[in-house]
């Protein structure tokens, strides 16, 4: 009795998630036509604001054919995924040929050089001012950042009013940024000793245990002996607060941690 | 002194015949629960997803700034016995670049051209951040996304944009604050775009059931029922047992934040940044909208949710496989 009903909630469990993630695949399928939906009424958008109703031929050729896959594409839905998503593929490349004709000629540019907005710019220091304060206060550095809120804050109100170019403040704004990141990693430093040292020492404490049992078990003496050289040069490297080679050694006694494990099987 | 062993208990319910009594309130009990508890780790190993080797990103999102930079934020699993992990970068023009592990604590990188050397020793996830300018070119126009990426990505565009060209299929699309995010698979993408006044969504229509849909929707409902009847076994027992503490609470719009600090006085400043991020979204946020807003690890953020859930504060709902964060009504009245 109690198998049968473990078996029966089984079933239905595993049979029931399965099903839904193919009715969730199935049901995805009217993402693509929002899309291309989407789409279709943009460039709609564009010849008529472009062209008005003398719309050239061939990109009126190319409109209708797209319009026409998207009205196949709807058609297809929900049963034949295969010709949707054909006729999702179709129209998007034919929308794309599209919009490119209507844009040219042009010349292809690198987003960085001319199209740097203020106001994107200054959504980006802002974030990233946001994320320098989250990490200030978990390591209790105790960063005052009354100046940057202070630019943060006469920038907006340069791009608001539009009377004053911001670009100056943004350059102040980024130079005080850099300080208080400076700041931060040399304070960042001094706690990551602790939080590695903690780390290694409980590392350590396992790899002793580890050795004493390979060396009940039989492994070579030798690269036993080896990894207690090596456990004794990390504390002594930690001891002097030599992080970095400190983390070296380790990684050369974890490898051969491996070796020896290995060898005992 | 010898010590000597005695089967007390034994001896003490084995009647003259040799026949083993022994008490049968537990066993029904017992009985219900193991299918159910087996029936719950069946749900947990079903829903719980593969976890993901070292070096492979838990997740990756992606939102482009109306001036086509692009803002990326990764999670990544590394192992804390190596000292470093070197990511490919999506391209070179980086800004802002910071890196966390699961505490939160800030680790040195160094970038190297497509590359960075993060060091990794002693944390099992990190967090990236950066800004790039590499992904999105213009033409006229039309702006254009490529990418090729090693994992699944969501891809949040800037207000305004309309799709116009995709090369491949979406995985899923969502409209977050009047921005469209899609998910896409990894590998190659372009998506071209361009910015014009705001098109209303079509609604689409329903769509028509098959013989073979209606199979589907017969198997869901079948589970739902199954779903049902083992909540409604759980529900009589709990009800039978403990009916005393019914305690129904109900999500609502907002809360004042200041009766709620008042009313808990000892919960930690980060926590009340939560409450009122959580109030100010309509009482209501997901556990991953925490992470993003206040940029913590998920295991922190899982411990501050949890923590302000003792406290009667929250309270947690599953909703499409994530953690749904209310804030409680009701707390006065518990007080």
């Amino acid at each position: 009795m109690k198998i049968l009903a473990l078996f029966t909630i089984f079933v239905l469990i595993f049979g029931t998630t399965s099903f839904v993630n193919d009715a969730y695949a199935q049901n995805d399928l009217s993402i693509l036509l929002r899309i291309a939906t989407q789409a279709d009424k943009q460039i709609q958008n564009q010849l008529h604001q472009v062209y008005g109703n003398d719309v050239p031929e061939k990109i009126q050729f190319l409109y209708d054919k797209g319009h026409m896959t998207v009205n196949s594409l709807e058609k297809s839905l929900p049963d034949d995924a295969k010709q949707a998503k054909k006729d999702f593929l179709t129209s998007m490349k034919l929308f794309k040929q599209i919009s490119k004709m209507i844009s040219e000629p042009v010349v292809k540019v690198q987003v960085i050089l001319i199209h740097v907005d203020q106001s994107s710019q200054l959504d980006r220091l802002e974030k990233y001012v946001l994320t320098l304060k989250t990490i200030s206060k978990k390591l209790d550095a105790k960063i005052n950042f009354e100046n940057i809120d202070d630019l943060l804050l006469k920038t907006h109100n340069q791009i608001k009013g539009g009377t004053e170019i911001p670009s100056e403040t943004i350059i102040q704004l980024k130079s005080s940024i850099t300080s208080i990141e400076k700041d931060i990693r040399e304070f960042a430093s001094h706690s990551a000793f602790d939080r590695i040292k903690q780390f290694v020492d409980r590392q350590l404490d396992r790899i002793d245990k580890i050795l004493d049992n390979a060396e009940e078990i039989g492994a070579d003496q030798n690269q036993i002996n080896k990894a207690h050289e090596l456990i004794d040069e990390v504390k002594a490297l930690i001891d002097k607060k030599q992080i970095h080679d400190a983390k070296i050694v380790f990684h050369e006694l974890h490898k051969l941690l491996k070796n020896i494990q290995y060898s005992v099987g | 002194m010898n010590a000597e062993i005695i089967q007390t208990h034994r001896k003490k319910f084995l009647r003259e015949d040799g026949m083993l009594f022994v008490r049968t309130d537990g066993i029904i009990d017992t009985m219900t629960r193991i299918p159910l508890l087996v029936a719950s780790l069946i749900i947990v190993l079903a829903l719980i997803p593969i976890q993901s080797s070292f070096g492979s990103p838990r997740n990756l999102d992606l939102m482009i700034y109306p001036d086509g930079t692009t803002h990326v934020t990764t999670e990544i699993d590394v192992d804390p016995l190596s000292i470093d992990y070197e990511l490919n970068l999506f391209g070179s023009t980086i800004d802002n670049f910071v890196t966390i592990n699961e505490n939160g604590f800030l680790l040195n990188h160094e970038i190297r051209g497509n590359s960075v050397l993060i060091e990794t020793f002693a944390s099992s996830v990190i967090f990236i951040e950066y800004d790039i300018h590499d992904l999105v070119s213009k033409q006229s126009r039309v702006w254009t996304f490529s990418l090729d990426s090693p994992s699944d990505f969501t891809l949040l565009f800037p207000k305004n944009s309309a799709i116009i060209g995709m090369t491949n299929l979406p995985i899923d699309m969502q409209l977050i604050n009047d921005q469209n995010q899609l998910t896409l698979p990894s590998g190659e993408t372009e998506i071209n775009y361009l910015f014009s006044t705001p098109i209303i969504t079509t609604p689409v229509e329903p769509i028509n059931s098959s013989p073979e849909s209606n199979y589907l929707i017969y198997a869901i409902v079948g589970g739902i029922v199954a779903s049902a009847i083992i909540a409604t076994i759980i529900r009589i027992k709990q009800r039978t047992t403990k009916l005393t503490q019914n305690q129904q609470t109900t999500p609502i719009e907002q809360i004042d934040t200041e009766e709620i600090f008042k009313l808990k006085p000892d919960i930690r400043e980060d926590d009340k940044e939560i409450v009122k991020f959580i109030s100010n979204n309509g009482g209501k946020a997901l556990e991953s909208e925490l992470r993003k807003k206040f940029l913590q690890p998920r295991t922190t953020m899982w411990r501050a949710v949890k923590r302000l859930e003792r406290n009667g504060i929250i309270e947690i709902e599953k909703k499409d496989l994530q953690n749904l964060v209310k804030l409680r009504k009701n707390m006065e009245e518990e007080e």
